[in-house]
């Protein structure tokens, strides 16, 4: 009885020990906005076989209309749908950005645009800064020629937005 | 006739001389069940009589006449007592042979209470390091064999007794060094020196944890570490210990950063001679080491001797002495875009800040130190000493120096009330001038003195302590200060182990380097603060150690410390400039759980420990987590020994470091959880030892302070021959 249970503290001591390398490792330097995205949640299997993307941008000014939803700055990082926590690269000129989103998109047959944007697309997390108390309490990323680094927040699959719900009203 | 004459006289003349002079002699052999010879200790209990065995497990101790009760223990066997009487110029033989335990129930400490007393009845948490956990690790370095016991952390260099120190860029700690008992902290940073003795003068260390200001007064903020050295035995003896190994390459091209794999070598030799009066040593060593990073090569020399003089019973002078020179390259910080280049990475942890290139230090450190130790009498035990230490450091890119001198003295005397450990009173007084010449801290003088007082009194099965210090210091251009350091504790044994609790006070001086550095740091102009104030703690714990059936001991403590003035560095506007300055600022409070279990005898020839620590640190000023504490620290190591082979594995779990100091210049920095797995095997035959290591076998990338790499795997060959 023991020596079963003794080779089983080791095996997993093992696997936990050869589980462990995940130190510091290589990182491309930040050009732009740059952070990691840890994952919560977990994305509604009915959802998986419809999605075509989660995608990360910035807007160097928060929307004021749906319109301006498609308006973000001229870089795309795509994600994954869970998993580790992963580094995204926005490699947008150097300014203020008000909004850096992440969102997840429907695959869809039509091309994206703003009629079927708020069927299409989910906000399902921010870069939030805890000190910034303006509207939504989004944090600002400021890029210098250094990069913005560090522009870390979490995709939340179990709270995702449409864009109706910042511009409301939905419809039914 | 003339022939059996001179026989009966030389047969006769020991006893003779012993009887003239009142004494008797207690000798014989202490040796393993195996009847393995065993440098075993014999000591009278209730006095400071002792005698080591030598190499082939012989001891001669002379003692009073009288019933007396010696008690004989070597670490790694049961200790056994035996109460033998003797009448003036008795000769008795006495042979004992000793059970082997691979935890020792009983080992004697000589630092919580600044006497000897067995561990159980410490009324603080006490961890060993024993000469086997430092053969069995094979490390090079003082620092690398306190840092694997339970409850010790080390963050590049500084020593963290359950989260004490944080990490303050080398000026200050909030643990005192001693070496054999004598203070060995740095005169003008307050920090340690690991390198100033050699390891293998070190035959154990004793790690007193929680605050043990109300004895040793200043930097016992968080806990003392005490060095103990070798004694010298009796006839000639040799030791010579040579190392050499290589360091991994980085794991990664895009670190690669030099074309050879670095190397590290060293050799110690140590040659004794001792009578049964007079006894020395001399250790002569060097290393060297390419370094596992860009600008990271060092050499050490160093020296150690000891000198013992025994003319009577009860009565031993020891003069010591250690003389380290070290020159090291600095790897200042690891380097970013913009310091150097990074070959499109966010930063090169082997390589350096271009700003640092050229950067080397010369540090050159010694102490001498005299001890006089009398016992008068089964009741009453003196001792006096004297030390001097010096520390001389010169920093090139930027160039800075500094010299310290400090002179040191204490008077100690134990009385044991009524001859035996029922009631034990230890009363001293303390001095210290500290000189200080430098650049960057100016010319500065400091003067403290301490008197301290404690008494424990065993009343039925509990033991209870009661004491404390007054120390008083004057600094030249500064406040002086008065800080006076309560303790009480009590330990009880019962029937679910022995319980132990204690209540005090510890408190740390500012350095002198903390009130007057002038220098810059990460860009910054850092400023002086003469008028600093002394940081205090109350440490509260609760514990208990308990065999467990005849196959382990379980050890675990409850802490609270409550902290107050903390000197932390902090960004201050000065004329408008952002500027680092050294402050009291923080209120902490530090409190957690450190355990550990150690196992053996499950299976014949392993054994395994288990420790946890558990901090809960936090920062009631900003009402934040104490910056540079991780909340958990686990550390597990297993040992296998067959016939003349040993294997075994070390494995340590620090979590990631939640909050560190100077946000604004290294917050970004990335920081991960250190998981370190060291693995050891060894071969043993006679006076010859080979032992491999492989240090962060999984070559794991990390750091623990801001920008600075811990070390990569390192496989190294230590070979060993005693005589």
């Amino acid at each position: 009885m023991i020596a079963p249970m003794r080779s089983r503290v080791a095996c997993a001591a093992l696997v936990a020990a050869l589980a462990c390398n995940a130190g510091l490792e290589p990182t491309t330097a930040c050009q732009g906005i740059c952070g990691t995205v840890t994952y919560q949640g977990h994305l509604p299997d009915s959802l998986r076989d419809s999605t075509a993307a989660v995608l990360i941008v910035a807007f160097a000014t928060f929307p004021q209309t749906p319109g301006d939803l498609l308006r973000f700055a001229p870089s795309v990082a795509f994600v994954d749908t869970g998993g580790p926590p992963r580094r995204y690269v926005l490699q947008v000129p150097n300014g203020t950005y008000e909004w850096v989103v992440a969102v997840w998109e429907k695959k869809s047959s039509t091309p994206l645009g703003p009629q079927n944007a708020d069927s299409l697309l989910r906000e399902v997390g921010f870069y939030r800064d805890a000190g910034d108390t303006t509207a939504h309490g989004t944090g600002r990323a400021r890029v210098t020629g250094a990069g913005a680094d560090s522009i870390n927040f979490v995709i939340d699959f179990t709270n995702m937005h449409r864009i109706c719900d910042y511009f409301p009203p939905c419809p039914q | 006739m003339t022939r059996l004459r001179l026989l009966v006289f030389l047969a006769t003349a020991p006893g003779a001389a012993l009887a003239a002079q009142g004494n008797a002699v207690l000798l014989g052999s202490v040796q393993d069940t195996l009847g393995q010879p065993l440098r075993g200790t014999v000591r009278v209990v209730g006095s400071g009589l002792a005698a080591v065995a030598d190499g082939r497990g012989r001891y001669r101790l002379d003692v009073p006449p009288g019933r007396v009760t010696v008690r004989i223990g070597h670490f790694g066997y049961r200790s056994v007592e035996d109460t033998v009487t003797l009448a003036a110029g008795d000769s008795v033989a006495r042979d004992y042979r000793l059970a082997a335990v691979a935890v020792e129930l009983q080992p004697t400490i000589v630092t919580a209470a600044k006497r000897s007393q067995l561990l159980d009845q410490a009324t603080t948490s006490v961890a060993l390091v024993s000469d086997t956990d430092l053969a069995r690790r094979g490390v090079e370095t003082v620092d690398e064999a306190v840092n694997r016991a339970p409850g010790v952390l080390f963050l590049n260099g500084q020593v963290n007794i359950r989260g004490s120190s944080g990490f303050v860029q080398g000026l200050g700690s909030r643990v005192l060094l001693l070496v054999d008992g004598v203070p060995a902290n740095q005169g003008d940073r307050g920090g340690i020196d690991w390198d100033m003795v050699p390891l293998g003068e070190v035959e154990r260390v004793e790690v007193v944890k929680g605050a043990g200001s109300s004895l040793y007064g200043s930097s016992a903020f968080g806990g003392v570490v005490n060095l103990i050295t070798r004694d010298i035995s009796v006839g000639w003896h040799a030791r010579v210990r040579a190392t050499a190994g290589a360091y991994a390459n980085p794991p990664s091209d895009v670190w690669k950063f030099r074309n050879n794999t670095g190397g590290l070598g060293g050799l110690d030799v140590t040659g004794s001679y001792g009578t049964e009066t007079l006894r020395g040593s001399l250790t002569l060593g060097g290393r060297h080491s390419d370094g596992y990073r860009e600008q990271d090569r060092s050499d050490q020399w160093e020296t150690a001797g000891k000198a013992e003089w025994l003319p009577r019973p009860g009565t031993r002078l020891v003069a010591s002495g250690a003389w380290t020179s070290h020159q090291y390259e600095v790897f200042p910080t690891w380097c970013v875009p913009g310091a150097c280049d990074t070959r499109g990475q966010a930063f090169q942890p082997f390589m350096i800040d271009n700003s640092g290139l050229g950067s080397y230090t010369r540090s050159n450190k010694g102490y001498l130190a005299a001890t006089f130790d009398r016992t008068v009498s089964a009741r009453f035990a003196w001792q006096a000493r004297g030390s001097w230490l010096r520390s001389h450091f010169t920093d090139y890119n930027p160039d800075d120096w500094s010299v310290s001198d400090r002179l040191g003295a204490e008077l100690r005397g134990v009385l044991h009330v009524a001859g035996g450990d029922d009631r034990v009173v230890t009363v001293g007084a303390e001095g210290a001038h500290t000189d200080v010449t430098s650049d960057i801290f100016g010319d500065r003088r400091q003067a403290e003195v301490g008197m301290y007082g404690e008494a424990e009194q065993r009343v039925g099965r509990l033991r209870a302590t009661a004491g404390m210090r007054l120390d008083h210091f004057a600094v030249d251009g500064g406040p002086q200060a008065t800080v006076l350091s309560p303790r009480i504790g009590a330990a009880l044994p019962t029937a679910v182990g022995t319980w132990r609790a204690s209540a005090g006070r510890g408190f740390r001086a500012p350095t002198l380097a903390e009130r007057y550095v002038t220098t810059r740091a990460f860009g910054f102009e850092v400023i002086p603060h003469p008028d600093l104030d002394p940081e205090t703690a109350w440490s509260f714990e609760l514990g208990n150690g308990a065999p467990i059936a005849t196959w382990g001991r379980l050890d675990a403590a409850l802490f609270w410390t409550e902290a107050r003035r903390l000197l932390e560095p902090t960004f201050v506007l000065d004329s408008g400039v952002q500027k680092i300055q050294i402050r009291n600022i923080s209120r902490a409070r530090l409190r957690g759980l450190d355990a550990s279990l150690a196992v053996s005898s499950l299976v014949r020839g392993l054994t395994s420990s288990i420790a946890y620590l558990l901090v809960d640190a936090r920062d009631l000023t900003t009402n934040s987590v104490l910056s540079f504490r991780p909340r958990h620290v686990l550390t597990l190591g297993s040992d296998y020994q067959w016939r003349t082979i040993s294997v075994g594995a070390e494995f340590r779990y620090t979590s990631r470091i939640e909050r560190i100091e100077l946000e604004p210049v290294f917050g970004r920095d990335p920081r991960v959880a250190a998981k370190v797995l060291d693995l050891r095997a060894g071969w043993q035959r006679g006076p010859l030892s080979a032992r491999l290591l492989v240090t962060n076998a999984l070559n794991y990338i990390y750091n623990l302070v801001p920008r600075t790499l811990e070390p990569v795997r390192t496989v190294s060959v230590v070979l060993r021959w005693t005589y």
